[in-house]
């Protein structure tokens, strides 16, 4: 039993961890109608400046996940400035693809920083001892990133809630134009929307990085497995992208926890996403939580 | 038609049955015919290594597949990032021929065009498959629905033994009339044999444009309820533009497994899809010769991408890894380019040189 439960911890711990990864998709997704293929690329860089600053230049690690956070929030405005903005009425493949030529651009940037194909791990600086309840372990890091994430996840929904800029954001997410006409700036709101993407998807890589360590691979993975965590949730909900995070996570630890080694079968983790996700996609394609959109031909 | 059919300047038709016509001008069909016949001749003046050989061979194969990927986004309007993996089916096909019956199977020799086309209809079925959700789903959804067919497909291929867990399948070498084709004139016998395939497959794309199933994937494509009120069936129509893409592609990968002489699972990633899908950008979505310029513009900048970074990597010696990140870097800022400020890829540059010198030297 204490096996299923072990499960369940890793499984909530990898879910939260997709919940923040799949917060920025959503808010980017929620005010411009533009999925992001990029955010693996964000998240990774996130981890990497966070590195960057501890490791290399001595900044103490609270201050470093600060100034991360910070350098990708003007990292992901700019690129909305410079790329996206003029793609606006342009057809769906071309933003698309866009921001698939994006992530090739961040994957070779980020190649050519020494950071490209090793492993890396931060300092730790929490007990390396688990803490063990009942048979079930579970890490200070584990536990400390779920707690930073879903203390984040709580500031984030409060911004949407209650503050003004987060009311015009959801203004614009419901009607442009009426959003216009009553004077929100809505290329404001669009690049807003990606920075606090920007945002949280250093705050997931610093989590990731710490939990799991450093390595680009596995981090810019993270901008694919999003996708199916989003689609179950509803592409435009932000309590969807939290539930289904964790459902996600769930279903992967369970799924690699029973299935593999079992009945021949291998890395179900890896491809439970996308079987989940043709699932929704056929019987509820606008998740669960997502407003209905889809119009049959 | 005017009286000199070298000097036809504009347009002359008195019924459709002329517009309807593959070349509209006399010298548009000569200069067809005497690039086909360059194409095909080429060979046999100049002598160049296997190296490059193989190189244009993997051109051809990418036309292949583009010309699949062309129809269902630039024609049908459909996006899809799992190409690869209907490339890849292709690939497998024979593959899983040559794993059943043995690489060097008379059948895996001698008749490979039927294996070919077997190939191709594989493809087809899976395609036709994976349309399915297209009768219910749009532009992001059905981009995020592709995309996981592509990873269960590369998750398949890696986690079953019957393909070898990914690893390389060996496929026999092919018979031609004159008995094998050794190795040397290994990469030539199969660039004739793709080169046919393309002319062919070309003019396939060319004649189905001008047909009504061709005319349905773009009224589909504008607009599915105005085709749907026109009595075409915008349903039936997704699902066969996907399946037709997936012979295309299924094509294109046995031709894969062919010319290499094997299957392996990194020529079928998700990031060969997004190669592909770059081609047909480059290219120039919705038109026919953008089919042709896509893949040579994207494999001629890897090549010189490759020799700048050696040419780099010669005075860089600490840098890391010059050529892995510069690869990525330059692709993706082709398309991000090419989207930002040509969106209409090459074939509109092909298209502007055309009606400037259409009616040269009278330009009004």
């Amino acid at each position: 039993m204490s096996y299923f439960f072990q499960i369940v911890v890793s499984g909530i711990v990898v879910g939260s961890i997709y919940a923040l990864a799949a917060l920025g998709l959503v808010l980017v997704y929620k005010s411009s109608r533009v999925a992001n293929f990029a955010h693996g690329q964000i998240i990774a860089a996130g981890a990497f400046i966070t590195f960057f600053l501890t490791v290399r230049l001595g900044v103490p690690i609270f201050f470093s996940f600060l100034a991360s956070m910070l350098i990708t929030f003007f990292l992901a405005m700019s690129v909305e400035r410079i790329f996206l903005r003029r793609l606006i009425g342009e057809p769906i493949i071309s933003v698309i693809m866009v921001t698939i030529g994006l992530a090739s651009i961040f994957d070779g940037l980020i190649y050519l920083t020494p950071f490209g194909s090793e492993n890396f791990s931060f300092p730790t600086f929490l007990p390396t001892e688990s803490i063990v309840v009942g048979g079930v372990s579970i890490s200070w890091t584990q536990l400390v990133g779920v707690i930073i994430t879903f203390v984040l996840i709580g500031c984030f929904s409060w911004f949407f809630k209650k503050s003004t800029v987060g009311i015009s954001m959801r203004a614009v997410s419901d009607d442009q134009f009426g959003a216009m006409s009553v004077g929100i700036s809505v290329p404001r709101v669009f690049a807003l929307a990606w920075a606090t993407a920007g945002l949280s998807a250093a705050a997931a890589g610093c989590i990731i990085g710490n939990i799991t360590g450093l390595n680009f691979e596995t981090l810019h993975a993270f901008g694919i497995v999003v996708f199916p965590v989003v689609i179950l949730g509803g592409l435009d909900s932000i309590l969807g992208a939290v539930v289904a995070g964790i459902i996600m996570g769930l279903i992967q630890q369970f799924a690699s926890g029973y299935l593999d080694g079992n009945f021949g079968l291998n890395g179900t983790g890896d491809v439970m996403p996308y079987i989940i996700l043709l699932i929704i996609l056929l019987f509820k394609p606008h998740g669960l939580f997502g407003i209905h959109e889809i119009e049959r031909v | 038609m005017s009286q000199n059919r070298w000097l036809a300047t504009g347009n002359f038709f008195t019924s459709y049955k002329q517009e309807q016509r593959t070349f509209f001008t006399h010298l548009d069909r000569t200069i067809f015919t005497c690039f086909l016949v360059i194409l095909f001749g080429w060979p046999l003046v100049f002598e160049i290594s296997n190296k490059y050989m193989l190189v244009l061979d993997n051109i051809l194969i990418a036309i292949v597949a583009v010309m699949g990927l062309n129809l269902l986004l630039g024609f049908a309007g459909l996006i899809s990032i799992g190409h690869a993996a209907f490339v890849g089916i292709g690939a497998y096909t024979v593959a899983s021929v040559c794993q059943v019956i043995g690489e060097n199977h008379v059948i895996v020799t001698h008749f490979w065009p039927v294996l070919i086309v077997c190939a191709g209809i594989m493809g087809a079925i899976f395609g036709a498959f994976v349309g399915l959700p297209a009768l219910r789903l749009k532009h992001l959804y059905l981009a995020i629905a592709t995309l996981s067919f592509q990873m269960i497909f590369e998750w398949v291929i890696q986690f079953m033994s019957f393909f070898n867990q990914g690893q390389t399948i060996y496929v026999g070498r092919a018979h031609w009339l004159t008995g094998q084709v050794g190795r040397s004139d290994h990469y030539l016998f199969w660039y004739y044999i793709i080169l046919t395939i393309v002319v062919i497959l070309g003019f396939g794309v060319r004649n189905l444009l001008k047909t009504k199933y061709g005319r349905c994937l773009v009224a589909v494509r504008d607009n599915d309820r105005a085709a749907d009120a026109m009595g075409m069936n915008p349903g039936l129509t997704k699902v066969y533009a996907f399946a037709l893409a997936g012979f295309f592609a299924g094509v294109a990968g046995a031709l894969h497994a062919y010319l290499y002489r094997g299957v392996g699972f990194e020529s079928f990633t998700l990031h060969a899809s997004v190669g592909y899908l770059a081609m047909a950008i480059v290219g120039g979505l919705g038109t026919l010769n953008g089919i042709f310029w896509g893949p040579v513009a994207i494999k001629f900048l890897d090549i010189q991408v490759e020799q700048f970074s050696e040419f780099v990597g010669q005075y860089l010696t600490s840098a890391p890894n010059v050529a892995t990140a510069l690869k990525p870097l330059s692709f993706g800022l082709v398309i991000v380019l090419f989207l930002m400020y040509e969106p209409r890829g090459i074939a509109n540059w092909w298209r502007i040189v055309k009606s400037y010198t259409k009616l040269w030297p009278f330009r009004y």
